[in-house]
């Protein structure tokens, strides 16, 4: 009995873990899906919103959730010139060639950090990131919840936007069938350019949120890219119900797994979930 | 034996010459700090080669290098702790490093294409996990399992690292030589360009995959192992880290994939690079990916795909190497 | 009566909902020629790639030479005997024409070095390609490079040879 009780905070911090996973991997799912590249990158992207965030709380002392009022406008221009730059031209030289300058970003993101701010870990604590909560036996931190109720309305206007916008559609075209869209006359590069500027943004929107659920360090990026990674192809690409499911069947990865093996061990039994859903799931969209 | 031989010939006289000569450094009495660059050298080389493998070669873009390398290195440190010499140590490790790649195989052959980038990049993070939990021998340290002191290697003299690290990169040249003029070469090659094709044509497309990755596996393991011999100590944060990786991939894109003389030119500039970068450490992460985009952007055949378009080479060449 | 060099029984295969080859059976003399007719989309090229390997029937066998070869991977059914060429031509790209046959030489035949480089010049000679010897595959022509498809094909000296053509929407099986 006292069991199921026991094990009712750790399902619902999971449920709700996976809005935080969800957003972070949304953006990686947008680029996914539409450019057809991996960005990997984008973990680092999210991470650059933490301390985003961080210098908007320790210096101008602005919350850092109001900060994303001029955040999101930065990020997408950071992400927009990316794509236009750097990765566009990549992707006219080789696909391998997109994947070794997204990680030469990423290196270069992750050093930077690293001489700005330190090894030390950092945190967005704000005063209701230290609050929780009880809903009968459960028990858990405020911003898991705020995690999720963001992640959905997120969400939901990623899914207006892409289905009532021109851009959105063209987005969506582009996603489906690209020389088909040239044709359209639909600037692919433009499209991609406004895509990674998009899924960039999110990635800020995710990075504020991580900062404010967890303590993060110049590296923690990866380790999120790979869950995230994990969520994508598990989620299936285009579809963001499913990016949200798969999140939350990783949240709950990582807080069952620590229930039942300790607490170092919920990184890992995220991971080797990852490990397992690349393996098994049927060799992706784009496969030959 | 005979057809070995006459795969490896070319250029034979020179490349015997210059590697007599760098056996003889330590003997001859050449600066230390010499002796520290070429052994760094060395190991970065046979890092260098065996990336090229696989990502020129086989096409497969593997980022877990460091999965062997700390793995092997781990398993040289243990058994140190258990008596064992430095030198099995290094053998095991990279029999450990060769047996883990026939064991993540099995997931990460499943995954095609950028998938199998991905499932790599998991795994050395997942060691890392591991190793900092893991504590086989001696009293765990704070947090578990961290770091390990190679034991019984100070005595080792620095020439005799040197001369292992200088036997796996010459190894590793004379590995790859011998690998592209074998008939795992044309397989490898015909696999990089179209795999259905080569399925069709003959080609074991997933048994010569395995057959690079493994091998690629030990002599990776085998540089890392011999690279904490030297160290004498491991950790799992940079021995696992990404760290290893940029170097790798730098040195063969910068002297250009798909060479054979590319990962050697590589490996001299990134060495260059250390040495003059050792001061800034962080600044010299920063530069190094900055470098890595500029050449993937501007020049991704690198230094030896553009040399090989002039006509200067041709001339040279001509002679056979 | 002879047994047939090869021999297709009842072979099924459905894609999703799409039923691509339906109970699909005939044989194959040594010797002889079978031609494939049909409209587009009738299943031609999934029919050889069952035969090839890269496919595996849902459901009936294939027998070459007597042997049962269903469901083996194509690099095994080369080195049984059968070759084909590909419908859009699948060269590679990185290697010179010449390099490609040695490829197939080598890898379907187990020859040594030297052996290859005179069985690929024998079948550009052959083919009447040898002037093309040291180009590299990406300079040729759509027509080229079909014909590059059947030298590639005739290097690794098949007892069946499967021709999977798109033009004048033609199919043709040659054996010899």
């Amino acid at each position: 009995m006292s069991l199921s009780v026991d094990l009712a905070t750790p399902i619902a911090m999971g449920i709700l873990l996976g809005g935080l996973y969800s957003i972070i991997a949304l953006g990686l799912s947008l680029v996914f899906g539409v450019v057809k590249e991996i960005n990997i990158a984008h973990g680092d992207l999210v991470i650059l919103g933490s301390y985003f965030g961080y210098v908007a709380m320790t210096v101008i002392g602005m919350d850092p959730i109001l900060s994303l009022i001029i955040g999101i406008p930065i990020f997408f221009g950071i992400g927009f010139a990316i794509q236009k730059y750097l990765l566009n031209r990549a992707f006219r030289i080789s696909m391998d060639a997109t994947l070794i300058i997204a990680f030469g970003i990423s290196i270069i993101l992750q050093s930077t950090y690293q001489l700005v701010w330190t090894p030390l870990s950092r945190g967005l604590t704000t005063a209701y990131a230290l609050e929780s909560f009880s809903a009968g036996p459960i028990h858990v931190p405020l911003v898991y919840l705020l995690d999720l109720i963001v992640a959905i309305a997120v969400m939901f206007f990623l899914r207006e936007f892409l289905r009532r916008t021109y851009l959105g559609m063209a987005i969506r075209a582009a996603a489906q069938d690209w020389k088909a869209a040239q044709l359209m006359g639909i600037n692919t590069n433009r499209i991609y350019a406004f895509t990674f500027g998009i899924a960039t943004a999110l990635a800020a929107v995710a990075g504020v949120f991580l900062g404010l659920t967890f303590p993060f360090t110049p590296v923690s990026g990866m380790s999120f890219l790979i869950i995230a990674l994990g969520v994508v192809v598990l989620g299936g690409l285009g579809s963001i119900a499913g990016t949200l499911v798969a999140g939350m069947a990783f949240g709950l990865a990582q807080t069952l797994g620590g229930y039942f093996f300790g607490v170092a061990a919920q990184m890992l039994a995220a991971y080797t979930m990852v490990l397992v859903v690349l393996a098994v799931i049927p060799r992706g969209i784009f496969g030959r | 034996m005979k057809s070995a031989i006459s795969r490896l010939r070319g250029g034979l006289t020179p490349f015997i010459t210059v590697t007599v000569v760098l056996v003889l450094f330590p003997v001859i009495g050449v600066p230390r700090l010499w002796l520290l660059y070429l052994f760094l050298f060395f190991i970065y080389l046979a890092l260098a080669n065996m990336w090229n493998l696989l990502a020129a070669y086989s096409g497969l873009i593997s980022l877990c290098p460091a999965a062997f390398i700390g793995l092997a290195g781990y398993t040289m440190a243990i058994l140190t702790w258990f008596g064992w010499p430095y030198y099995i140590g290094i053998i095991l490790g990279s029999i450990a490093a060769a047996l883990f790649a026939v064991l993540i195989s099995v997931p990460v052959f499943r995954m095609k294409g950028i998938y199998f980038a991905i499932g790599t990049l998991v795994v050395p993070e997942i060691l890392r996990y591991v190793f900092t939990l893991w504590a086989p021998v001696g009293k765990p340290v704070y947090g578990g399992g961290a770091g390990y002191m190679v034991k019984n290697v100070s005595e080792v003299s620095q020439a005799e690292i040197y001369w292992l690290a200088l036997a796996v990169g010459i190894a590793s040249v004379l590995l790859m030589r011998y690998i592209l003029r074998s008939k795992l070469g044309s397989g490898l090659a015909a696999i990089r360009d179209n795999d259905i094709t080569a399925a069709s044509t003959g080609v074991n497309v997933f048994n010569l995959k395995l057959y690079s990755f493994v091998i690629s596996a030990f002599v990776t393991g085998m540089a890392g192992a011999i690279f904490y011999t030297f160290q004498g100590y491991i950790e799992p944060v940079s021995a696992f880290s990404v760290r290893w990786l940029i170097i790798i991939m730098l040195a063969t894109v910068i002297g250009g994939e798909g060479t054979e003389e590319g990962p050697i030119v590589g490996t001299i500039i990134v060495v260059f690079l250390y040495f003059l970068l050792a001061r800034y450490a962080e600044i010299s992460l920063i530069i190094q990916g900055i470098i890595l985009v500029s050449i993937m952007l501007l020049a991704p055949q690198g230094i030896m795909g553009f040399i090989r378009k002039t006509r200067i080479y041709h001339s040279l060449v001509r002679g056979g190497f | 009566m002879k047994t047939p060099i090869l021999s297709v029984t009842k072979v099924n295969k459905h894609f999703g909902g799409l039923a691509a080859v339906i109970s699909v059976s005939f044989d194959v003399q040594t010797g002889a020629v079978l031609g494939l007719m049909g409209p587009n989309g009738a299943g031609k090229s999934t029919l050889l790639n069952i035969i090839s390997g890269e496919y595996k029937p849902d459901s009936g066998t294939v027998h070459f030479q007597g042997h049962d070869i269903t469901g083996l991977p194509p690099h095994k059914i080369c080195h049984l005997g059968i070759a084909r060429t590909f419908q859009i031509p699948q060269p590679f790209v990185n290697l010179t024409v010449l390099q490609n046959l040695q490829v197939a030489a080598e890898c379907g035949r187990n020859l040594g070095k030297a052996a290859t480089e005179r069985e690929a010049l024998e079948i550009l000679d052959i083919v009447d390609f040898l002037e093309k010897k040291n180009m590299f595959t990406r300079d040729l022509t759509a027509l080229t490079l079909k014909r590059l498809e059947l030298a590639r094909a005739l290097a690794s000296e098949p007892a069946l040879l499967l021709l999977d053509e798109v033009a004048a929407g033609l199919n043709e099986e040659d054996q010899f």
